[in-house]
């Protein structure tokens, strides 16, 4: 199906032709109880397995025959398969209906973008359902605390309806008038691309575009409400069409000349059947803006003139069309614009930030440039020095007004990122964090780290709720399962480099007796002797003890709330911390795992050499409830 | 550049500053090594070793002695104790050892640096000049350390210093000698020949004396017990000897110890004096932890606990798991069935039983040995294993005892000892280490070269070049330690920005020559060292101006400098950068004034409140800790009285205390200490722990199936000295 590749832009050493072939995706479809995993509701089962092909190294560098393990250069990150999924509507033209997704893109969003009215009618109302409930139930437990619980649950509806959103949330950047948007509302093809063509390009860092021969004729014919599938792997980048029958073509591969892919997302705002924006960060530092349709693309942060280190995270900013946040791994936030122009960046603070940091408490978030600063000629936005280690990933809440933040210092900050001040810091029981989301109806935050762990956090009480082992390894992605959430359960999913997808229930109720889950984890553990039985009663009356006291500090954490800058929250130990074990664990694929995705009607995950597995929901069970609700909302 | 280095060493600090500038010019001197790079703005020398990089010849297939060496001289706490145990011996008599040592006797290759007279002063006069080696390749690792040779000095260690110690030569004194002539040597950098070490090892364990290829993790295990053995030798001699005269006066060791701190693990300030009932215990202390096997007889449901010391944990792997995960394995539930019942002394006889071992007491290092070499049945012999184990920084351990003491205790990990080849029987040892202010180094024999933290990371076996992490070292840390350690990491990041971006300006070049005579026994990194060179002229070590322009120093935490006496050169070097920006700052000093003092005062609210907070805290911490405490008291009392029901009713070995079985087992000549291993059935390990029981119906059984593997197993110490107990 492959166009004849045009001939590499670099002269090939000679000599060296046999390594320089390019491999197509592969697409199989397997059978048996190994591709199968079992939870409540039902088995899944996999649907296929697409095995992105990894290109071979480009032709100008060369070939490592007999590798030094113990060379000392310092080799650029790479990552594993990640894949930005979107589905562009055509019906979803109503733009009051309209949601800013903000979770977006990459496979630790809890919701693809794929939303058809349906989808988003149960959500509405999923979401009035919680805040009902929730403000009830707070005002019952706490009054002292309602007021603001009930804004930040309200808050997820009130986003929810794009005309209420800007009465009670800031957008990004609102009130500064050199921010101030350039009204270019419109159809996909009046919005405004990006200057370079990415197929007649001469720039060294491509390397070569493989469009699809029958790339416009694919574009009509194709399912409107299917999915589109961006995806990395090595240094490619990938086009794909989800719901195409021979998805394995991509519509358009992109073959970098040195620099890796890294993250990427698609702003799910301007999406429309002529124009997608997307964004991608390199190992190089550079940042790709690439609109799909056009075969347009620019270049950001050329060269790292900004800040040349790697991105680990990008995403667009929820509710903006221009703006995105990247995460370099020197440990700072970047906000840059698509269309502005890069300039040598000096920082706009007068401090030394590399000297404010260390001197400081490492707990500050340090801000070189603000997003209210007056001078927006020129690239970047705004940027944040949060940390002296690289920021692994990080995910806005759902109600646009918080950033979670993770790290390689083992820290998770949260961000009030309107304001630009730091909120919470949290830390792992050991180890980097790797990984952060945000549960649907943002009360929830979870992280994975190399403590093999997926640690639950509270954003209301301000604190950790459980610590859930059960991987063999470190943790790379998590995700809530948003159709088998609702106000009280939550379902989540995490993957590892143990192989294995782990998918958890956690309850409301359930979380608030922790102790006794863990006693009896304990107990199957301990032998039954007398001495060691007492004294296990006797801890647990410690613990309720101090639960009662931690009960108070957290009503004293509530009174600051508004006035301190940040908390930083100790490590708990492990006998006070509720555990959580899993409801699946299935080793589901030969290599460490890089991406986990929930859909409608699968699951998806892929690996860090180049499988993507797509897993079909249960057949009946599953759907029911879902019916039910779209059959509300149909009318 | 290395060769002028070494030779303004030698001649050393009366004048400091001589000639530098002129020479610098050299168009013959060689381009500095990164490590050279690294150590140019280092200032004085200290005395507690830890700012030595030496590396180590390699006198054929030694690589698992020198990285082991290395991981272990740069355990803190160890080579502290190693260095002060009995006592510091003075310079001369140090000096007076090597001038009597025989010559070196240069293991493989024959040319310039071979030759050197073995006084390490004048070890860099004789030196070959580089330019020679020009067709080589500059970046292969027999160039680099063909160069460190030549470079020098080379510690000749073909002396033996232990009547300085009063001590017998042993493996001990050795290893001791070693320590002392890197430490006293004026360089920084340079080469250590363990000649004689080698000697006394090969002397005293047959399997170390053929040339061939070791197992690493075999030698650390040997060389922590004999060095154990050692040293309690010695405290019995003392204390038979202390009836008659007083003990030396310690005085000293104990400035030293105190000064020497490593910011994370924190020691007695004293080292106890041998007594006939206490004796030096800080090896134990150090590198010691106790498991707790629980047995429960699947009959009866008796549960036995039963206490075993060990020096490193060996851990089983599995492909795409996590050293954590490989620790959680270790203490999961084990049958013990068929050929492996388990005598019952409840119901009596041999039942089928489930078998757990989990970690009462938690050592200050924990040594890590990922079994990597497997015996495979259809092959009949040892495999590498090339799994993907991963390994995170910092580490806690999830598989410890309800009682144990300090269960959320934080690990560093600060060294890894990598293994490159394919096999078990030949390949090439290294050692990567994090060095207490210099970040991680990789000790490659003669070779020591600065890494970049991430290079840590590519020995978890998925790269291509067959390098696999086989011990890791993690140490006791505290979360305040590793925040302050994130922090310096930026700094020191900044400051190598610095150096590199400059290049060696006659300044700098000046501190780099300038190399204070080293007082023995002064204090490392105390404020008064400032005071005592007074040619860093632009040394400001607390810039007290600095400190109210914009950073208000916290009133809780302390001066810097206290917590981390030896960050004093990477402080110099970022005063030279505010120096810079001084004037400048100055001027912005006061417009920011006001704005300033908004910022302290809500650093202060926000402070009151984190402390707040932190009261808070620590009051349910207590209110825990003596909770734990009043029941741990009571299961003391219960154990008691467990202990003594046991030995007057059943027990005619007394098998029933781990004390007394561990005294039966240290009579023995053998190592006391397996590396706790579990659950590997062609291993011994089985047999391991039936020995501090060694009621009559196990052991039979046992004993002939390892006599049926000791035909196959290779790793034959403990075999071998088990076998001594039967």
């Amino acid at each position: 199906m492959f166009a004849i590749p045009p001939p590499p832009r670099y002269p090939t050493n000679s000599g060296l032709v046999a390594t320089t072939l390019e491999t197509a995706n592969t697409l199989t479809f397997r059978e048996g109880a190994e591709y199968t995993f079992q939870a409540g509701e039902g088995t899944y089962i996999l649907r296929d397995d697409l095995q992105l092909a990894t290109p071979p190294p480009h032709p100008s560098e060369a070939p490592v025959v007999n590798p030094n393990p113990l060379a000392t250069s310092v080799v650029p990150p790479t990552s594993g398969v990640k894949l930005s999924l979107v589905s562009l509507n055509p019906k979803q033209v109503n733009h009051d209906l309209y949601k800013p997704h903000t979770a977006t893109s990459s496979l630790l969003r809890w919701k693809s973008l794929g939303l058809n009215s349906i989808k988003e009618g149960k959500e509405l109302k999923e979401i009035k359902e919680i805040k009902e409930t929730k403000e009830t139930k707070e005002l019952e437990r706490e009054p002292r605390v309602s007021i603001e619980t009930s804004s930040d649950i309200s808050n997820p509806a009130v986003s929810a309806n794009g005309s209420n959103r800007s009465s009670t949330v800031r957008a990004f950047g609102e009130g500064n008038a050199a921010l101030s948007p350039i009204a270019s509302r419109g159809d996909g093809l009046k919005r405004r691309k990006p200057r370079n063509n990415i197929i007649k390009s001469n720039s060294s860092f491509v390397s070569r575009v493989i469009p699809h021969e029958a790339l416009a004729r694919k574009l009509v014919e194709r399912d409107q409400g299917g999915t589109f599938a961006f995806a990395n792997i090595n240094r490619a980048f990938q086009w794909l069409d989800l719901s195409s029958s021979s998805k394995q073509d991509p519509m358009t591969k992109i073959l970098f000349t040195k620099a890796h892919m890294l993250c990427h997302d698609v702003n799910p705002l301007t999406k429309h059947p002529t124009h997608m924006d997307v964004v991608m960060g390199s190992s190089a530092s550079d940042i790709i803006w690439y609109e799909p349709m056009s075969q347009k693309y620019a270049r950001i942060n050329k060269n790292g003139i900004i800040n040349n280190s790697a991105v680990a995270k990008i995403k667009w900013i929820p509710g903006s069309e221009n703006h995105f946040l990247s995460a370099h791994m020197d440990g700072t936030l970047v906000v840059y614009d698509k269309e502005k122009e890069d300039a040598p960046f000096v920082s706009e603070e007068l401090v030394d930030e590399g000297i404010s940091i260390e001197d400081d408490d490492q707990s500050t978030l340090v801000i070189t440039k603000s997003v209210n600063s007056t001078n927006q000629k020129a690239n970047p936005v705004a940027c944040w020095k949060i940390s002296n280690q690289a920021i692994t990933d990080f995910a806005f809440s759902p109600d646009s007004k918080h950033l979670a933040v993770v790290g390689d210092d083992g820290c998770l900050r949260i961000i009030d990122y309107l304001q630009e001040r730091l909120t919470d810091i949290y830390s792992s029981y050991y180890g980097a964090f790797t990984c952060v989301c945000w549960s649907p109806d943002g009360k929830y935050v979870l992280t994975g780290g190399q403590d093999d762990l997926v640690t639950i956090w509270s954003l209301h009480e301000r604190q950790i709720i459980a610590r859930c082992p059960g991987h063999d390894s470190w943790v790379t992605a998590v995700a809530f399962d948003p159709w088998r959430c609702d106000d009280r359960n939550y379902r989540f999913g995490s993957v590892g480099e143990d192989c294995k997808l782990l998918l958890w229930d956690f309850s409301v109720g359930m979380l608030h007796r922790p102790k006794g889950a863990n006693a009896r984890a304990r107990g199957s553990i301990s032998t039954l002797s007398v001495p060691l039985l007492r004294q296990r009663t006797e801890s647990a009356s410690v613990i309720n003890r101090i639960r009662s006291d931690s009960n108070r500090t957290g009503s004293i954490q509530q009174d600051i709330v508004d006035e301190s800058e940040f908390i930083e929250h100790p490590v708990e130990p492990r006998a006070r911390t509720a555990q959580l074990p899993p409801v699946m664990s299935k080793k589901i694929d030969e290599h460490p795992l890089s991406g986990l995705a929930f859909e409608q009607d699968c699951i998806i995950t892929s690996c860090l050499e180049g499988h993507v597995r797509t897993w079909d929901r249960p057949r009946e069970g599953a759907n029911s409830s879902q019916i039910d609700l779209s059959g509300q909302q149909r009318p | 550049m290395t060769s002028f280095f070494g030779k303004l060493k030698s001649q050393n600090a009366t004048s400091p500053a001589v000639g530098t500038t002129p020479t610098k010019k050299d168009p013959n001197a060689p381009i500095p090594t990164p490590l050279e790079r690294m150590l140019m703005n280092a200032g004085p020398v200290r005395n507690d070793g830890s700012d030595k990089f030496f590396g180590m010849e390699n006198f054929g297939n030694t690589c698992y002695c020198n990285s082991i060496l290395q991981c272990l001289y740069y355990s803190v706490p160890f080579r502290d104790h190693v260095l002060s145990y009995p006592r510091r011996s003075s310079p001369e008599s140090i000096a007076h050892a090597q001038t009597h040592a025989p010559p070196r006797i240069p293991p493989n290759q024959q040319n310039g640096a071979a030759k050197k007279p073995p006084n390490p002063s004048s070890a860099r006069n004789a030196g070959t000049p580089p330019q020679q080696q020009k067709p080589e390749d500059k970046d292969s690792p027999e160039y680099k350390k063909k160069q460190a040779l030549l470079a020098g000095p080379i510690l000749n260690m073909s002396y033996e210093n232990s009547q300085e110690y009063e001590m017998p030569e042993t493996l001990f004194t050795s290893l001791k000698d070693l320590f002392e002539a890197v430490v006293v040597n004026q360089s920084r950098l340079g080469v250590i020949s363990p000649s004689r070490f080698l000697e006394t090892l090969r002397k005293e364990n047959e399997m170390f004396r053929s040339a061939m290829h070791q197992d690493a993790h075999e030698f650390l295990n040997l060389l922590l017990n004999t060095v154990l053995e050692n040293i309690e030798d010695h405290d019995r001699k003392l204390v038979a000897q202390k009836k008659a005269e007083p003990p030396p006066p310690m005085a000293e060791e104990v400035t030293d110890i105190s000064l020497t701190e490593s910011g994370t693990v924190s020691f007695p300030p004293i080292l106890p004096t041998p007594t006939a009932t206490s004796p030096t215990r800080w090896l134990h202390e150090l590198f010691e932890g106790t498991l707790t096997s629980e047995t429960r007889c699947l009959t009866c449901e008796n549960v036995s606990q039963r206490d075993e010391p060990f020096l490193d944990l060996s851990v089983d792997l599995e492909q795409h798991s996590s050293v954590t995960a490989c620790l959680r394995r270790f203490s999961e539930e084990e049958m013990l069935c068929e050929r492996n019942k388990f005598h019952c002394d409840n119901c009596g006889g041999l039942q089928e039983a489930e078998k757990r071992m989990k970690i009462k007491r938690l050592p200050k290092i924990l040594a890590l040995h990922l079994k990597r070499f497997k015996y495979t049945e259809d092959l009949q012999r040892l495999q590498k294993l090339f799994h993907k184990v991963v390994y995170p920084y910092h580490l806690r351990l999830f598989n410890t005892t309800d009682d144990a003491e300090d269960p959320d205790r934080l690990y560093e990990l600060y060294a890894v000892v990598v293994h490159i080849g394919g096999g078990p029987y030949h390949g090439h040892y290294v050692a990567v280490i994090k060095t207490q202010d210099r970040g991680w180094l990789l000790f490659d024999d003669e070779m020591v070269e600065p890494v970049d933290k991430n290079f840590v990371r590519n020995f978890f076996g998925d790269r291509p070049g067959l390098a696999c992490a086989y011990v890791l070292f993690y140490q006791e840390t505290t979360f305040e330690a590793v925040q302050k350690e994130q922090r310096m990491e930026g700094k020191r990041r900044a400051s190598q920005d610095l150096t590199s971006g400059l290049g060696v300006l006659p300044r700098q070049s000046g501190e780099l020559h300038q190399v204070q005579t080293v007082t023995p026994f002064g204090s490392p990194g105390s404020p008064s060292d400032a005071v005592q060179y007074p040619a860093l002229d632009h040394a400001m070590t607390a810039p007290p101006q600095f400190k109210t322009n914009g950073h208000v120093d916290s009133p809780q935490s302390p001066p810097l400098s206290a917590i981390r006496p030896t960050s004093t050169a990477i402080q110099s070097k970022k005063d030279k950068a505010k120096e810079e920006k001084a004037q400048e700052k100055a001027r912005k000093a006061t417009e920011k004034q006001a704005e300033k003092e908004r910022l302290e005062f809500e650093k202060h609210r926000r402070k009151e409140l984190a402390s707040k907070l932190t009261d808070a805290h620590k009051r349910q911490e207590a209110e825990l800790k003596a909770a734990l405490e009043a029941s741990k008291a009571s299961k003391a009392e219960e154990d008691k009285r467990h202990v003594l029901e046991r030995i007057q009713t059943s027990h005619p070995n007394g098998s029933g205390s781990g004390s007394s079985g561990f005294d039966r087992f240290r009579r023995t000549k053998s190592l006391r200490f397996g590396s706790s291993n579990k659950k590997e059935k062609p291993q011994l390990n089985s047999s391991e722990e039936d020995i501090a029981t060694p009621t009559a119906d196990t052991v039979t059984p046992e004993k002939e199936k390892d006599k049926e593997k000791e035909k196959k197993n290779r790793f034959s110490i403990r075999k071998k000295s088990f076998g001594m107990l039967s």
